[in-house]
């Protein structure tokens, strides 16, 4: 694409040649990009390929080493967020930034109370209910805001998000065709979710501009009228969703073409007459009821269904992080003594969490701690803690599975996602397993990171691990299982064979998922 | 990111994690703003020596490191419970109760001899104080800010009422041995005794399981229960170290005074916080340790003392500490972690 001198009509926002650099290390080279009024451009690439370095310098977080950007025709350099803000450019992260003990309204005009306020404190409450109510109707949401923002689940709070980054700057600033950065915004949401995500968005696209950043290369293809891919710190020119199909975009973002067989099917392991390594027998919880299955040596058992299926819920449960209210875990064929995760853990019981940040890894303690983490027993048998055994183990993962940091001593927030799930696998790769319960284990982590996990999930079943993988993906629940078990509402519903030679597709799954199935 | 991916940071770790010697013992010593305490007490030593001619004499250092020994190996425990993400307001108050209880009941027993067997003594009385603390805040669930602010007027209760009001003089010859005599010159025992505890405790911090999970369990408690570590019976463990740590603590500072007084340990609330938080633990627990307690407790004693050496009135001191205290949280907070609540 051409970069012309003059602003052009169909040019909302234009950025040309913009660079960043940390110390030595070039993260963005000459980064040009134009977002036309009222569109949605992608943006795909594998972690720490410089997407939120870009992100940080569209909304002023970062400034930039050298390039220039036009916002509306004019010069746009911003010093901060609340710059930008004022100008119509917002941002939507992954997590989220709604205030839950409080009402919808008021989270909807955040930071600009001071609006509403009569003589310097009094709030108009009502004229802010008024606004709230426009923004919530031009979104097409049913939201009722004077409830708490904690009232509603994820995908709403998205929504109510979505909508106050679209339709606030017109009705609180004055401006109309905002541009909206969106971070990731769907890698937690489920199917159904997701579905009622690209509908708002495709709803919200007459009122504001997106960039949209995802790891979920179908909805880009569905949703975005142009794609960008980034790769180390480089954007390729826009390319036609249409004619970009999922293996290209692969391509550019990971530099290869992406394997036919990603889930590495051919060495899906046939588990017949195999011995049981955990059986789950009538588990209950608050969010499941009478679970049954057996787990057998080398199979990887799927566990599938919408966000309040409960399948997270009996991923904890099985592992013993909540003890369960009945029922009970064998680990071949010995039912547990105290069902709690010190000893599924001591017994050879492995747990990786879908909430990474919160309950994977401690981000400012060294990659050779929060390795070690589970393994105390290992590490210090006497009480006394062996740190060079816990370094050179250190030294081997990162080798082992090619973990890109520094150094076994450097803190875990300077690596990218993928490579933060990978040292979450990797403590458990080092212990004696039987069996591994994986939540969600490739939820943001980039296409290259993805592939490694699945390999070596497949490497552990020909070791004998069975694996329990509990996920929102439906093509890696059935790439990867043997058996997919679909849960609704706390019950298992299904249980559908996935052989090598005859995986079942989506459309066989989803049935089951959604509640008129029932 | 380059085009290996590699994280910004990492050449520079490397770099110095080999620099550093110590870096085997513990790796936060390599982590940022070690060092800024340092360089605080070395101005603050900087400015007493030109200020005042009395500060930079051996009787003075003889005078002000016996002080600072108290103050020491009160902190050591509570380092533990600071990094492990809590707080334990009831250290002066447990010094104060062990204090009056060992020399309360050796006033009943005049024909023994305890010799050292008081430190035990004190350690395990001090121990069951802490372990009542962590047990209510562990097994009730309730914030340990709660649990000590409690204990620190339930501790502070009985011994006022064991001791009436009054002061009670004492002396034992081990005391004197314990406290004055000086095996190095100019460096009391005590200061000896509280150096050699802060290398055990140093070594507890980085070379042991209990140091490990006090870290752990202070990064991320969540992510610590999940991975198998037992949490709650590890936060028990670190309030009965910090009572043990007060316990002996109470013991040197009555071999110190000679007496026990209303007054005895009063003054180590603020200054076992402020010596942890200005030498470098984060109240939100997870950054620091114990190794970083000493310059913390350096920087408090000197400026006690120099403050008076110019004279400077005890209601001022208590302004300036209390200044320095909320100036150490300001710089050494991170603020990227959310408030504490305790």
């Amino acid at each position: 694409m051409e970069f012309g001198a003059e602003r052009r009509s169909d040019e909302l926002f234009r950025a040309e040649r913009v660079s960043k650099s940390y110390g030595h290390i070039q993260i963005l080279h000459d980064v040009s990009l134009v977002v036309p009024p009222r569109s949605i451009v992608g943006l795909v690439g594998e972690n720490g390929a410089g997407k939120t370095t870009l992100f940080n310098i569209l909304t002023g977080l970062t400034r930039p080493d050298a390039g220039a950007m036009h916002y509306r025709g004019e010069p746009y350099s911003p010093r901060a967020y609340n710059e930008a803000f004022a100008l119509g450019i917002s941002r939507v992260f992954q997590e989220q930034a709604l205030v839950l003990n409080v009402p919808v309204y008021e989270n909807l005009v955040l930071s600009q109370e001071s609006r509403f306020t009569k003589f310097g404190q009094l709030i108009d409450r009502a004229a802010m209910i008024s606004v709230a109510e426009r923004i919530i109707d031009d979104a097409g949401l049913d939201i009722d805001v004077r409830r708490n923002a904690g009232a509603y689940d994820f995908s709403k709070r998205q929504a109510i998000e979505i909508a106050r980054a679209c339709m606030a700057p017109r009705h609180l600033m004055g401006i109309a065709d905002p541009l909206v950065l969106l971070d990731e915004p769907t890698s937690a949401l489920d199917r159904q979710d997701e579905r009622t995500f690209i509908e708002l968005l495709a709803r919200m696209r007459q009122h504001a501009s997106f960039v949209f950043v995802s790891h979920r290369l179908t909805e880009v293809r569905e949703l975005c009228d142009s794609i960008l891919v980034m790769k180390d710190g480089r954007l390729s020119a826009p390319l036609d969703p249409a004619a970009a199909d999922e293996k290209v975009l692969h391509g550019l973002m990971v530099g290869r073409e992406r394997a036919d067989d990603y889930y590495h099917v051919d060495r899906q392991i046939d588990v017949d007459g195999r011995p049981i390594v955990c059986s789950v027998r009538d588990l209950s919880g608050p969010e499941f009821t009478n679970v049954s299955f057996d787990l057998r040596r080398g199979e990887v058992l799927g566990i599938g269904g919408l966000l309040d299926s409960g399948k997270s819920a009996l991923g904890k449960a099985i592992v013993g992080v909540h003890p369960p209210l009945g029922g009970s875990v064998a680990l071949d064929q010995a039912p547990a003594r105290k069902p709690n995760i010190r000893n599924f853990v001591r017994n050879g019981l492995g747990y990786v969490p879908a909430e990474r940040l919160v309950e994977g890894i401690i981000p400012s303690l060294s990659l050779a701690i929060n390795l070690s983490l589970p393994s105390a027993d290992h590490f210090s048998p006497y009480s006394l803690w062996r740190l060079q055994k816990e370094r050179a183990a250190a030294a081997a993962a990162i080798r082992k599975f090619r973990i890109r940091s520094g150094s076994p001593l450097a803190p875990l927030q300077n690596l990218s996602g993928g490579n933060q799930q990978k040292v979450v696998l990797a403590r458990w790769l080092q212990r004696d397993l039987k069996a591994l319960v994986l939540d969600n284990p490739t939820r943001g982590v980039d296409a290259g990171a993805k592939e490694e996990i699945y390999q070596h999930i497949r490497l552990l079943t020909e070791q004998g691990v069975g694996i329990i993988l509990i996920t929102d993906e439906l093509t890696e629940l059935i790439g990867m299982a043997n058996r997919i078990l679909i849960m609704q509402r706390g019950r298992i519903v299904a249980e559908l064979p996935g052989p090598r030679e005859a995986k079942p597709s989506e459309h066989d799954l989803i049935p089951y998922m959604l509640p008129s199935a029932a | 990111m380059n085009k290996a991916g590699v994280p910004m940071s990492s050449v520079p770790d490397v770099a110095r994690a080999r620099k550093s010697l110590l870096s085997g013992l513990s790796p936060s010593l390599t982590e940022r703003g070690t060092w800024l305490p340092v360089v605080v007490f070395l101005v603050l030593v900087l400015i007493f020596s030109l200020a005042s001619p009395a500060f930079f004499t051996w009787r003075n250092l003889s005078a002000t490191t016996g002080e600072a020994a108290t103050l020491l190996i009160a902190s050591l425990g509570a380092s533990f419970v600071i990094l492990m993400g809590s707080i334990d307001l009831s250290v002066g108050a447990n010094v104060l109760l062990v204090g009056t209880v060992t020399v309360a009941g050796l006033k009943q027993i005049p024909d023994v001899n305890p010799g050292l067997l008081v430190l035990p003594f004190g350690a395990v009385l001090g121990g069951l104080l802490g372990a009542f603390n962590g047990s209510i805040s562990v097994i009730g669930k309730i914030p340990s800010f709660v649990v000590t602010l409690g204990s620190l007027s339930v501790f502070t209760g009985i011994a006022l009422s064991i001791l009436a009001g009054a002061t009670i003089m004492f002396d034992l010859p081990i005391f004197e041995a314990l406290s004055l005599r000086q095996s190095i010159p100019h460096l009391p025992n005590i200061a000896l005794c509280a150096l050699l505890l802060w290398l055990i405790f140093i070594f507890i911090g980085a070379r042991t399981r209990f140091g490990r999970f006090a870290l752990l369990i202070g990064g991320g408690e969540q992510v610590a229960r999940i991975a198998g570590i037992p949490v709650d019976r590890y936060k028990i463990y670190a309030f009965i170290v910090s009572g043990v740590t007060a316990g002996l603590a109470a013991v040197f500072a009555v071999s110190r005074l000679g007496a026990v007084g209303p007054s005895l340990g009063s003054d180590l609330l603020l200054n076992t916080i402020a010596a942890i938080v200005v030498g470098g633990t984060s109240l939100a627990g997870g950054i620091g340790g114990v190794h970083r307690t000493l310059i913390g407790v350096a920087i408090i004693v000197v400026l006690n003392n120099g403050l008076n050496l110019l004279g400077v009135g005890p209601y001022w001191q208590l302004v300036i500490k209390g200044l320095v205290v909320i100036g150490a949280v300001l710089i050494s907070q991170d603020r990227g972690r959310g408030l504490i609540v305790k």
